[in-house]
């Protein structure tokens, strides 16, 4: 049938809606800068979502776990082999979506007959001083860049559903999500952005997105301190004060709960 | 795209791309290249955790090629190498060495055990086997850690490793450097395991300084041009350089 071009184009339509359909209620996650350098941060059952991949290259990504993993192995394997045969300064988050991850994305996309990779991720890089971090939406088709507020804000969401990262950005435009905060105060507001994203998550894919809306009594505290009585917080950040050139480092449980205890 | 099943196994990444460790050379043509070694490199388990310290002359035959070379690699955040032979191969594996730990605890979502990264380190003296066999790559080091304490290993040119109970001491000044550990650890008063840092120091500069003194490959403290043997202690918070104002100071007062 791929014979067939308007045959091959209608298999990649539905093969982005049963992609869409399945990343729709997935977890949001929210990346944030703080003063000492860039916060992930989501909330999950089990599995674990946010990853290190090199000495400042980091990502957090929602959608089947599998597929996380073989993404997280690549990138580990191309950043590391570079890492070695050249210098831990050429190993770029820049190259590593351009050339390694993104083109593989789309092949595994485009050839209807194998399964597509189920994923969508947010990539940070920590640059020597802000103005040189790097954040990089990578989608399950291969593409990447940014909206305009993200391009212009050292924030961003990833969520299952585009209205769902509309109102989590903003919420952080809305909130100083630019701030350089401490850490403390970065979680709580990450914590919190969360919530809205997931409060419209839950509902999964409407046919007609512009159908989600916020109820407009929500409060983002609130849901937030409802989810927290049954799911946990996961959360890392990578730190410029760090020692040493790895600057990767999750959030222990004891942090996070003193971060969230005000809420 | 798809990943070699690795396991975390950084040098199969490696190898599944070309690389090889130790290309098989024909033995006669590397027979009158000449080589840099020689070196005296020792590791000494003290109260806090572990005292490494090197040399920093890189010779080649009879001659002098280098007066600042570096014999102490960090490997991790706990972890040093101390390197004796021949310095292409040895800097070399520390930089596959180092990879793979971080390559491991990346990937695999956990640290490498102390015994697997031993193991790690035998497995490419292995690798090297040609380049010993040949006689133009040999490399005999010291693994240094600290994992509830400070571990001390030392091993042969073929990879086989051993954990010393309480020092070890690499290169052609080695003999000498044992010999003076030896006898300070029997005799000395009190063992060197309950040795402060600052006295553990004082140990391992005067024990260089005695194989400066009969091996040729071996750099004493080199007054007029500044040089001073590199001063390591691997202890629970990390690692840190004994700094340069120190052992002048202690050259000065001690040696």
């Amino acid at each position: 049938m791929t014979e067939e071009p308007y045959r091959w184009v209608e298999a990649i339509a539905n093969r982005r809606e049963y992609i869409e359909d399945q990343l729709a209620r997935g977890s949001p996650i929210v990346l944030l800068n703080y003063a000492d350098g860039l916060l992930l941060l989501t909330v999950s059952r089990e599995t674990r979502k946010i990853f290190e991949v090199y000495d400042r290259i980091a990502f957090a990504a929602l959608g089947h776990p599998a597929d996380i993993e073989r993404l997280r192995l690549a990138a580990i394997d191309l950043a590391h082999v570079e890492g070695f045969h050249r210098a831990v300064a050429d190993v770029s988050l820049r190259r590593l979506v351009n050339f390694g991850l993104s083109p593989a994305l789309k092949t595994a996309f485009e050839q209807v007959f194998s399964a597509p990779h189920i994923v969508k991720m947010v990539l940070a890089e920590l640059g020597e001083t802000p103005d040189h971090d790097l954040i990089v939406k990578l989608d399950y088709d291969g593409s990447y860049g940014r909206s305009e507020i993200e391009m212009r804000e050292p924030f961003d969401v990833v969520a299952g559903t585009h209205p769902a990262e509309k109102l989590m950005l903003e919420y952080l435009v809305e909130h100083d999500g630019h701030a350089k905060r401490d850490l403390a105060d970065a979680v709580r507001l990450a914590a919190q952005t969360w919530a809205v994203g997931m409060q419209l998550s839950e509902r999964g894919r409407p046919a007609d997105e512009r159908e989600l809306k916020l109820p407009p009594d929500f409060d983002a505290v609130k849901a937030l301190r409802e989810t927290l009585k049954t799911r946990h917080v996961e959360a890392a950040v990578l730190d410029r004060t760090r020692r040493g050139a790895a600057k990767f480092r999750l959030l222990d449980e004891k942090e996070i709960r003193t971060a969230l205890k005000d809420l | 795209m798809d990943p070699v099943p690795a396991g975390g196994d950084f040098l199969a990444v490696l190898k599944s791309r070309g690389y090889e460790l130790a290309p098989r050379l024909a033995a006669a043509a590397a027979a009158h290249a000449p080589l840099t070694h020689g070196t005296t490199v020792l590791a000494i388990k003290y109260k806090d955790g572990v005292l490494v310290a090197g040399d920093r002359r890189a010779t080649a035959g009879h001659l002098v090629m280098y007066e600042r070379a570096e014999k102490l690699i960090n490997i991790d955040a706990r972890s040093v190498l101390a390197i004796a032979g021949v310095p292409a191969v040895a800097y070399e594996m520390a930089r596959v060495l180092e990879h793979s730990f971080q390559y491991y605890q990346r990937s695999q979502l956990q640290e490498m055990s102390t015994p697997g990264k031993v193991r790690s380190l035998s497995k490419l003296l292995k690798e090297n086997l040609p380049m010993t066999l040949q006689g133009v790559g040999m490399v005999v080091p010291i693994f240094a850690t600290y994992d509830e304490g400070g571990k001390v290993f030392l091993y042969d040119a073929l990879g086989a490793q051993f954990e010393s109970a309480d020092f070890a001491a690499s290169g052609s000044g080695a003999l000498a450097v044992r010999s003076v550990l030896h006898y300070l650890n029997t005799w000395g008063g009190k063992p060197l395991g309950k040795y402060s840092e600052a006295e553990t120091v004082v140990v391992a500069l005067r024990a260089l300084d005695t194989a400066a003194a009969s091996d040729t490959a071996t750099g004493g403290y080199n007054s007029k041009a500044n040089v001073f043997p590199n001063v390591r202690a691997i202890t629970e918070d990390g690692i840190h350089d004994i700094e340069e104002a120190e052992l002048a100071k202690l050259y000065k007062s001690e040696i």
